[in-house]
């Protein structure tokens, strides 16, 4: 059996799955101050008649992370930052940097030395000043973690308390502010997450389950708890993803859908490309910065079922209607004050919920005050929402058509998809889905278990890894971003380094995706791996090439586990 | 990426419903007019069988751009970013070992995106597209045909100009760089084939574009590449309305071996054409110099509507072409200075040593960004000073060059009256990559109420094969007699088996044809 629970904003969703089927479902509101309490109500009441050996896996997607650094209860963390030349480093809006000498080139060749006085002193510096952790970042130090290393000596040297976080560690993909945003918020939220794992795990060895235990990340994929330690900033967003991942779970299998989450005052959106969630082209923004997290291209919009409605006057003296994006308590209908979506919706009998005398007294005001029938109101208002929902997936997809394109071959591909599915997920407003699909010129599908779906998504979520391999023969050694390691080539399997093939540094990083998926405890995963991207380059000195650069781009994308998959088949 | 509210209003109305089959309709009407051939017969023509040629994929995502009136440029003072298309190429190679090779710009894309440039709320990037075979038309006579010298790669470095220069027009942007190859500022109106790394003029092709779509008419290039940009010169050399001016390592001692402070322009367009051979050696402060002394004032008296940098990167004191002493902060002030409405990459073949940093440092530049930190490994302020006879040298040149820009009306007053109703002038060109010999006869009308038409006869010598074409070129603000009369030029010529092909440019009418004498064939773009 398989349970998997959604932390939400307002609630904590939560199913039961056995062979291959929703057995229960449960719902609880969430309590903002403590997530860990919702999250427990929800295990509870799902889990009240199951025997806890029979239990397969368990996945939590949370808002831990999100609320920790929304609420500016994160640890504070000394950056210690090696820009070398470009950007004025001054330019930087990041708290408490220390920058220092020293540079790496594009190459990872050092362009300039460290100046070991300049960083005891600075080590010193952030110890008085009381910092307990430390985040080194280097420019192109994914390239050459050198200078990273060995300010890590230093610290470890004459401050050894005090914790540290590496550049090249968190990230090896190319974009320095991105990594050094990455690194201070893994840094400062790596101690509460800290103690809510082992909360976590304490209260699941209190009600016996053994069962292995997952995080779902922003980019839809699971991680074993433990392991996700080392990444807590991944967890965030996990709820778009879950919802998204639902999705793909509840409708056929390849087919293009948006995914459509409409909420109290917001709307979220993602996009399902022919089966496969469409990650954003760069990493999620997370308090302000720009990140490397890997997430899903997902869009929140300012309008949801109890978005305020009112009537104004245009320039040209007509009157109009203005949706959000304000809500002001529960729909009319739902015993509300003002007039919303979802009063319109119950007017027209497109929603079961909600008093109907109350949604015709809500409209009524509307009409008068608009100078059209009533009827007519609530199509306009209806109208509206859906037509500002199916702009904003239009405009996604667009953006995604949009995307730049670095390669011939990338000019000539030619991105036209249009969604096939308009799918409904979560409780809200499921009137309108049927209103936006016929925009969109797409088929409505509100699946059975809609209102969980994020939770079942969270339940079937297989695990996702990437992999980064970057070869350079003129300097013979080689990277995997993901582990920060340079590593001679003469430690691999290759004789004449400059014979490599592309095929040959293909299958090398899937080898080395292997051993790490083994050490992530998901090898039975490895075989889903594929190549993103992989290209070769000629280092050309003079007229003579002297060298080859490979890099080859490799994951395990998101997808369902086969124990859910087994059930569409039947 | 970020998208200028133009781009997100035009979707939004095409995005979905009615706009979706417009587009689906418009395909097929140009799959339609594709396979139609159409027989004319008229006295003095020979028989034709005609049929329409592009590039398909273009006419599909262009298709719903009107080809009538012209629109307007959009008011650009509100504007705040740098538009950018960042096209590598990496898949594309004149040869494996060739400078312009598949990574020649794989550093500066490792330093621009580690700095998170592309991340900037000063920077919006663009995806690049194909640019059609009217737009090569406009200003090429290809030979035999567009698809011989435009290959896919060229047809996207162009069609990135024009991305941009959209984004420029509709005031999604301030400026941009079009950071691209292959370049093409060697590329002449006749294309026999590649020559100094060039097949198509990209700033050419993009000028035309934009006086054709927004309408506007004076322009200004800048060349600043290390090399003489012959191409562009040659293209508008007979054009008042766009002002070229080019520096470039004296051309005695480097590829082209031309731009010499004589070549000023065709007898209409005289002082619109400025060279500025420099000395081997120049560094920072004599570019700067002639920047300040020359281009600068004479740009301010032209006025151009917009200003191009045709933007080479081998002026770098580490180039392994050419011998000058240009750094990153020279050139990220000199686009300061320059503050082009756009640039469009040219060459620059120091991949490592000079790309990384020049291109960061035009990028932070054009954006209005902090760039006093950006600096090669080996740069030191001072490490190179000009030499008291180099500067004297560049002193005289400045002196003469705005002499000349003085005088300009009364030099065209005097060259026009020493010609009849035609100028001819006999050129020889050289193509190095190709290795052709190219022997021309271009004959200009001396109109009274215009620039006058363009016919060029071109033969070409390469080994064990020569190609003579005629061509016709009628400016796009040319007057009705010479339009009527070249149109006339056109057809005549087609009866003469002396040529393999004619060709017909009236970019007034915005009509280019070919003719192939064997086949009888003719091809409207
Ligand atoms: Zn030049
Ligand atoms: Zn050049
Ligand atoms: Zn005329």
């Amino acid at each position: 059996m398989l349970i998997g629970i959604d932390v939400g904003g307002t609630t904590t969703d939560a199913v039961l799955i056995r062979n291959g089927k929703v057995c229960s479902t449960a719902k609880v509101s969430t309590e903002p101050g403590n997530l860990m309490n919702s999250l427990l109500e929800a295990l509870d009441a799902i889990s009240r008649d199951v025997d806890p050996e029979q239990l397969e896996r368990v996945v939590f997607s949370t808002t831990v992370i999100t609320n920790l650094i929304a609420e500016g209860k994160t640890d504070r963390v000394a950056l210690v930052l090696i820009p070398g030349p470009g950007i004025n480093p001054a330019s930087y809006t990041y708290p408490d940097s220390f920058f220092l000498k020293g540079a790496m080139d594009y190459r990872g060749r050092e362009i300039h030395p460290l100046d070991e006085a300049e960083i005891r002193k600075t080590v010193g510096l952030i110890r008085e000043s009381g910092f307990s952790r430390a985040a080194i970042i280097n420019k192109f130090g994914q390239r050459n973690p050198f200078h990273e290393l060995r300010i890590e000596e230093i610290f470890r040297e004459i401050y050894p308390e005090c914790k540290l976080e590496l550049g090249h560690k968190v990230s090896g993909k190319l974009n320095f502010p991105r990594r050094i945003a990455t690194a201070m918020l893994t840094s400062a939220t790596r101690g509460h997450y800290i103690e809510f794992v082992e909360k976590i795990k304490k209260s699941l060895e209190e009600r016996n389950i053994r069962a292995p235990v997952y995080i779902l990340k922003a980019d839809g994929g699971t991680l074993p708890v433990e392991k996700s330690i080392e990444f807590p900033v991944e967890t965030i967003f996990s709820g778009p993803a879950a919802s998204t991942i639902g999705a793909l779970a509840l409708t056929p299998e390849g087919q293009t859908s948006v995914v459509v989450d409409i909420g109290g005052t917001t709307t979220d959106l993602a996009l399902i490309l022919s089966g496969k969630p469409l990650m954003a082209s760069k990493g999620a923004k997370l308090g302000g910065f720009l990140t490397h997290v890997r997430a899903f291209a997902v869009r929140s919009i300012a309008v949801g079922g109890d978005s305020v409605v009112r009537v104004k006057d245009s320039d040209t003296g007509t009157k109009q209607i203005t949706i959000g994006p304000y809500r002001a308590g529960p729909a009319y209908c739902m015993g509300g004050k003002e007039t919303t979506p979802t009063d319109a919706l119950k007017f027209l009998g497109l929603i079961e919920v909600g008093n109907p005398e109350s949604a015709g007294e809500a409209i009524k005001a509307m009409a008068s005050a608009l100078g059209k029938s009533e009827t007519e109101t609530a199509s306009l208002i209806v109208d509206k929402v859906a037509q500002r929902i199916a702009d904003a997936v239009n405009e996604m997809f667009f953006e995604w058509e949009q995307e730049p394109a670095y390669r011939v071959w990338e000019v000539l591909q030619e991105k036209e998809a249009r969604p096939e599915n308009v799918v409904g997920i979560g409780g809200g407003a499921k009137g309108l889905i049927a209103e936006i699909a016929k925009k969109l010129d797409a088929k409505p599908v509100i699946p059975e278990y809609a209102e969980v779906g994020n939770a079942i998504g969270a339940a079937v979520a297989r695990p996702t890894l990437t992999l980064n391999l970057h070869i350079d023969t003129e300097q013979k050694v080689y990277s995997v971003a993901e582990e920060g390691e340079i590593v001679s080539l003469n430690t691999t399997n290759f004789g004449n380094f400059n014979k490599i093939r592309l095929d040959e540094a293909e299958a090398m990083a899937a080898e080395l995706l292997r051993e790490r998926a083994e050490n992530f405890g998901i090898s039975e995963y490895a075989d889903e791996a594929e190549v993103v991207n992989s290209e070769v380059f000629n280092v050309v000195n003079g007229w003579y090439t002297t060298g080859r650069l490979f890099d080859v781009n490799m994951q395990i994308p998101a997808g369902l586990i086969p124990e859910w998959k087994r059930r569409e088949n039947v | 990426m970020k998208l200028g509210l133009g781009r997100l209003r035009d979707v939004l109305k095409t995005g979905s419903g009615s706009g979706e089959g417009e587009k689906k309709q418009v395909e097929g009407k140009n799959k339609a007019e594709k396979e139609e051939m159409q027989t004319i017969n008229e006295e003095n023509k020979p028989e034709i069988s005609e049929r329409n040629e592009g590039n398909t994929m273009e006419l599909r995502k262009a298709g719903l751009e009107s080809k009538k009136e012209p629109l307007s440029p959009a008011d650009r003072t509100g504007a705040d970013k740098t538009g950018l298309i960042f096209f590598p190429a990496f898949d594309w190679a004149i040869s494996p070992t060739h400078p312009e090779r598949e990574e020649r710009l794989l550093y500066t894309r490792d330093q621009i995106f580690e700095e998170g440039l592309m991340d900037l709320p000063e920077i919006a990037e663009y995806k690049p597209r194909l640019a059609e075979y009217r737009d090569i038309a406009r200003v090429h006579f290809c030979v035999p045909d567009i698809k011989a010298q435009a290959t896919t790669p060229h047809l996207i470095a162009a069609g990135s100009c024009l991305v941009l220069g959209d984004a420029l027009m509709k005031a999604e942007v301030k400026n941009a760089f079009a950071l691209i190859r292959p370049p093409g500022h060697h590329a002449m109106t006749v294309a026999h084939g590649n020559r100094g790394f060039c097949n198509i003029n990209n700033e050419a092709i993009l000028v035309e574009y934009l006086r054709k779509k927004y309408g506007i008419r004076r322009i200004a290039i800048v060349d600043t590449d290390v090399h003489h940009g012959d191409g562009t010169q040659e293209i508008f050399y007979n054009d008042p309305d766009v002002l070229f001016i080019s520096f470039h390592q004296d051309g005695r001692t480097l590829y082209p071996g031309t731009g010499f402070i004589n070549e000023l322009g065709g007898p209409k367009a005289l002082g619109r054409t400025i060279n500025i051979p420099l000395p081997p050696g120049t560094p920072d402060e004599g570019i700067l110099y002639v920047l300040d002394t020359l281009v600068l004032p004479i740009l301010k008296d032209f006025k151009p509507e917009l200003v191009l940098n045709s933007a080479g990167q081998d002026n770098h004191y580490t180039d392994p072409l050419a011998n000058m002493r240009f750094s990153a902060q020279g050139y990220a002030k000199l686009n300061e200075k320059l503050a082009p409405d756009m640039a469009v990459l040219e060459g620059g073949y120091a991949i490592q040593s000079a790309l990384p940093y020049v291109n960061t440092g035009i990028i932070l530049a054009m954006a209005g960004l902090d760039y006093s930190c950006v600096r090669e490994p080996d740069f030191k302020p001072g490490m190179f000073v000009q030499a008291a006879r180099d500067r004297k040298t560049l002193e005289e040149v400045v002196a003469a060059q705005l002499e000349n820009w003085k005088n300009r009306d009364r030099l065209v007053e005097s060259e026009v009256a020493k010609h009849g109703d035609f100028y001819r002038r006999k050129k020889q060109i050289f193509y190095d990559t190709d290795m052709i010999q190219e022997f021309q006869e271009e004959t200009i009308r001396m109109c009274p109420d215009c620039q006058g038409y363009k016919t060029i006869d071109s033969h070409a010598h390469r080994s064990g094969d020569d190609t003579r074409i005629f061509g016709v070129s009628i400016p796009i603000y040319a007057c009705k007699n010479c339009q009527a009369e070249a149109r006339e030029e056109y057809r005549k010529s087609l009866n003469h088996p002396e040529y393999e092909y004619v060709y017909l440019q009236d970019k007034k009418e915005d009509e280019y044809r070919a003719y192939n004498t064997r086949t009888k064939q003719e091809i409207a773009y």
